[in-house]
């Protein structure tokens, strides 16, 4: 349905571009920060059932919440820890106590003082069953208890050593709320949560727009922000546009400021356009990437996966799919992470090496339909895709590596469906080959993702080792790498995991998790906050 | 079309004879009307179960990570999930019995209030949408129809060509023609009657080429009748015959097809309100369905069951006082 659309749509965007360049002026250099003025930000991400993000826990709730919400502490674009409700903090020796000083002149927008005893209850409300919480609960899983020690001093005791402590609670997922508002209900709750940040939520329409406002109050801008006191813009009206064409007209149409999620063929249109820009913001945590599954066959044989990797070729297929907005990626982390490596020569395209490696492992007859198989079974992967998270340029690019594939002998079928479904078929291991997106700040994401106690279903069924990869010697690196403070010592365990992940052919990257955001040139000092790249508009302004 | 006369009403309307006839037939398309919002409310029910997954993922906000062992355990003794699914089936069937709809699994509110505020919006735009189908027909075939081959020609090309046209292709098409290029509307929906104008053309045009190419057909068959030559003897002008005589005849088919054309109009609604952003039950429900807000679903699709009834019984009550023959042939 949307190919015809989006083929039209870019030609006319084509076309408008081209008008476009005819006229262009060299861009005026910004002047001074000029305050007033609403914002209307365009996410073509789902709704949030909730806005308070300690409810389950997703992107969606991640890029409004930064808006209303503040964290213990930030990371800045170099991927340092920076204070920010926090401002010192202490490890244990031993690692199993930390000790955090807070600010002491900071109030929620309710008027609540923030303090320990607010820290501690917003730890407990992410631990309490009847949050069913996801993202945060595993941030704090480690926590076992929460004291506080005086107004402005809080101590947290672990269960074990948890070097990634301060990258999780980074996270919006782990934001600290009013502790007054978290004992309303939790639908009221989730209509109106109530932070520290420079905007206040004051009305939700469902389907269509969130209202926020400036918190005229606010004094607790992160260190990497570049200005102290309330925020410029009076508000912004948050609206929930689902198609991408759509969502691009309004953006060039001037009825829109920003928007999120942009799609390749307009991010390509716009760089020609001299009134919109891009902001390019990869998430941190995992790339996106092709899992291979391990668990069963014929993928349980290194072989196999070693040819099935030799014998795609990503690289045509990111360029022309994606118009050069998507660089390709050699490492299982994301470009943000400090402690990614990346590994061209792994990922190298040998289709003739491919089928030496299958002749090898005894796929060596080829049936009538170009297919190889062994004991008259067919060399037949089943590649699950789900239409919600993968744009339509990734299933192409998903397209291109089962025609590739097929040169060598493999049967990928794949099967678009939708987000349930696709989870469905995930918890019922129907599956040899899977892109799932994970974001989680800091190289910890590793341990999630591959640790073999991954792979052990939680109540829901997902399980986060999709590759299902078992090797006790990357569990104890994992293990260690998590429990060890020394940040050089860290990097090198973590880089020792990579290598056995990226050589034992589990994964094959392919680039990284898109964030890319298109904006007016009328706004300026819009910057996406480093912890998960989502949009922060305590520093923006409005030129007009 | 079987007429050949241009029959007066007969005089027997009111009789208490034909109106109890009446409130029988009524009874009986209402009774119809209650047995289909079953079917359809246990049809949502195990379709949506026989789906591979897990509900309490669209509760949990789903995706990405994984919740601890006591929240999924509390969701689903919350839930009812942890019961057999026929016992889930009677205690579901039993709350919609008396109307309650319960909890959005995804957006933690009281469904029913919520899908009633998403109604008045798509009720909004599929009224908007078919009174202007309604009228850009009745333009297009009164204007075109009993002129020469040119015209008809003509008229019945444009109308083939809209009925054919689909949605998500139309509103690309306007959103580049009327917004991106005229700068005339919003390419959104924003409020008031200006955000209106993209959706309900997207939605009518169509619609407007289907009810034209019917009612141009009867149309003609009127042309034909003695009660046509009859007025045009009696000096009536041309438009005078179309308007008072021809008019009537035409518009038969097109009000028993209004219902059809409103059922269409809803499953359309997806479609439009997801392009133009605007709120209703067509994005409630492909939200829905996606997420597996199985509470949501049930009262989006029970809702425009029992709308599209309402309609239907609606159109027919019309059909049957601009042509009371029909209620003769009906009632008998």
């Amino acid at each position: 349905m949307s190919a015809p659309r989006t083929l039209l749509l870019s030609l006319s965007v084509v076309a408008s571009a081209a008008l476009l360049a005819g006229c262009t002026a060299a861009t005026e250099p910004a002047g001074d920060p000029v305050a007033g003025g609403t914002l209307v930000y365009a996410t073509g991400d789902a709704e949030p059932g909730c806005l308070d993000p300690h409810v389950g826990g997703n992107y969606p709730q991640a890029l409004i919440s930064t808006q209303y919400l503040e964290s213990l502490v930030s990371k800045n674009s170099d991927g340092e820890i920076i204070p920010w409700l926090a401002t010192d903090w202490t490890e244990s020796p031993d690692g199993l106590t930390w000790d955090f000083t807070l600010r002491d002149d900071v109030n929620f927008t309710d008027g609540t003082p923030f303090d320990a005893e607010a820290v501690k209850a917003n730890i407990e409300h992410l631990k309490d069953p009847e949050t069913a919480s996801s993202t945060g609960y595993l941030a704090v899983g480690k926590i076992e208890g929460i004291d506080a020690v005086a107004a402005d001093q809080v101590r947290f005791t672990l269960s074990a050593p948890d070097s990634a402590l301060l990258e999780s609670f980074s996270q919006p997922w782990v934001s600290i709320q009013s502790p007054t508002a978290l004992e309303r209900e939790q639908a009221v709750n989730c209509e109106n949560p109530v932070g520290t940040g420079p905007f206040v939520v004051t009305d939700w329409v469902k389907q269509q727009s969130i209202t926020l406002e400036r918190n005229e109050d606010y004094n607790s801008a992160p260190d990497d922000a570049g200005r102290t006191g309330p925020a410029l813009l009076d508000s912004i009206e948050w609206r929930f546009i689902p198609d991408a064409a759509t969502r691009y007209a309004a953006l060039q149409s001037g009825d829109v400021d920003v928007i999120d999620n942009a799609q390749p063929n307009n991010i390509s249109s716009a760089a020609d356009v001299a009134t919109i820009e891009e902001l390019d913001a990869p998430r941190p945590g995992a790339a996106n990437r092709i899992e291979l599954n391990s668990g069963k066959a014929p993928f349980d044989d290194i072989r196999v996966r070693e040819a099935f990797i030799r014998s795609v070729d990503v690289n045509p297929g990111v360029e022309s799919l994606f118009f050069g907005t998507a660089e390709r990626s050699y490492s299982v982390l994301s470009s943000v992470e400090p402690a990614g490596i990346s590994t061209p020569d792994v990922f190298t395209t040998d289709p003739e090496a491919a089928k030496t490696l299958l002749d090898e492992a005894g796929w060596n007859t080829i049936d009538s339909d170009g297919y190889r198989t062994k004991d008259g079974e067919r060399l037949s992967l089943t590649f699950p895709i789900s239409t919600n998270q993968s744009i339509p340029a990734e299933q192409s690019l998903f397209e291109q590596i089962q025609a590739s594939a097929k040169d060598v002998g493999f049967e990928v079928t794949l099967q678009p469906t939708d987000l349930s479904s696709w989870y469905g078929a995930l918890f019922t291991n129907e599956y040899n080959v899977v892109s799932a997106p994970y974001t989680k700040v800091g190289a910890d994401v590793l341990r999630i993702l591959y640790h073999s106690d991954s792979i052990i279903p939680a109540p829901s069924g997902y399980y986060a080792n999709l590759a299902q990869l078992s090797d006790p010697a990357l569990d104890a690196i994992l293990t260690t790498a998590s429990e060890t403070s020394d940040a050089s010592e860290r990097q090198e365990l973590y880089a020792e995991a990579q290598r056995i992940i990226v050589d034992g052919f589990y994964v094959l990257p392919l680039y990284d998790q898109q964030n890319h955001y298109l904006y007016s040139t009328s706004v300026e000092g819009f910057r996406a906050l480093p912890p998960v790249a989502a949009p922060t508009f305590y520093d923006a302004w409005l030129t007009n | 079309m079987t007429v050949s006369t241009d029959t007066p009403a007969p005089a027997s309307v009111s009789t208490p004879a034909t109106r109890l006839r009446s409130l029988g037939w009524i009874a009986r398309r209402v009774g119809g009307g209650v047995f289909v919002l079953w079917a359809v409310a246990t049809v949502i029910f195990f379709a949506l179960r026989l789906i591979p997954g897990d509900p309490v993922d669209a509760i949990l906000g789903g995706p990405g990570s994984q919740a601890s062992a006591e929240a999924v355990a509390q969701i689903r003794a919350d839930y009812g999930l942890d019961q057999p699914l026929i016992v889930q089936y009677f205690l579901a069937m039993g709350k919609l019995a008396v109307a309650d709809f319960g909890t959005s699994y995804a957006l933690k509110v009281a469904v029913a209030p919520y899908v009633l505020t998403q109604l008045w919006s798509t009720l909004v735009l599929t009224l908007a949408s078919l009174v202007a189908a309604w009228l850009g027909a009745l333009a297009l075939t009164l204007a075109t129809s009993g002129r020469g081959r040119v015209a008809r020609a003509l008229g019945s090309g444009l109308e083939l060509l809209a009925a054919a046209v689909p949605h998500f292709w139309l509103a690309s098409l306007l959103i580049i023609l009327l917004s991106n290029t005229l700068h005339w509307l919003p390419p959104i929906s924003v409020p008031g009657p200006l955000g209106l104008v993209l959706p309900v053309l997207t939605l009518a045009l169509p619609l407007t080429g289907f009810l034209g190419q019917v009612m141009r057909e009867s149309l003609a068959n009127a042309y034909e009748q003695p009660f046509v030559l009859s007025a045009r003897a009696r000096g009536e002008s041309e438009w005078g015959v179309r308007l008072r005589h021809v008019l009537r005849h035409a518009a038969l088919p097109g009000i028993s097809l209004s219902g059809w054309a409103f059922g269409s109009l809803l499953s359309g609604a997806v479609v439009v309100e997801t392009i133009f952003a605007r709120p209703g039950l067509g994005r409630t429900l492909l939200n829905a369905v996606t997420i597996r807000d199985i509470p949501v679903v049930t009262a989006v699709a029970l809702l425009s069951a029992l709308t599209f009834i309402i309609v239907t019984i609606a159109t027919d009550v019309v059909d049957r006082i601009v042509d009371p023959r029909v209620t003769e042939v009906a009632a008998r």
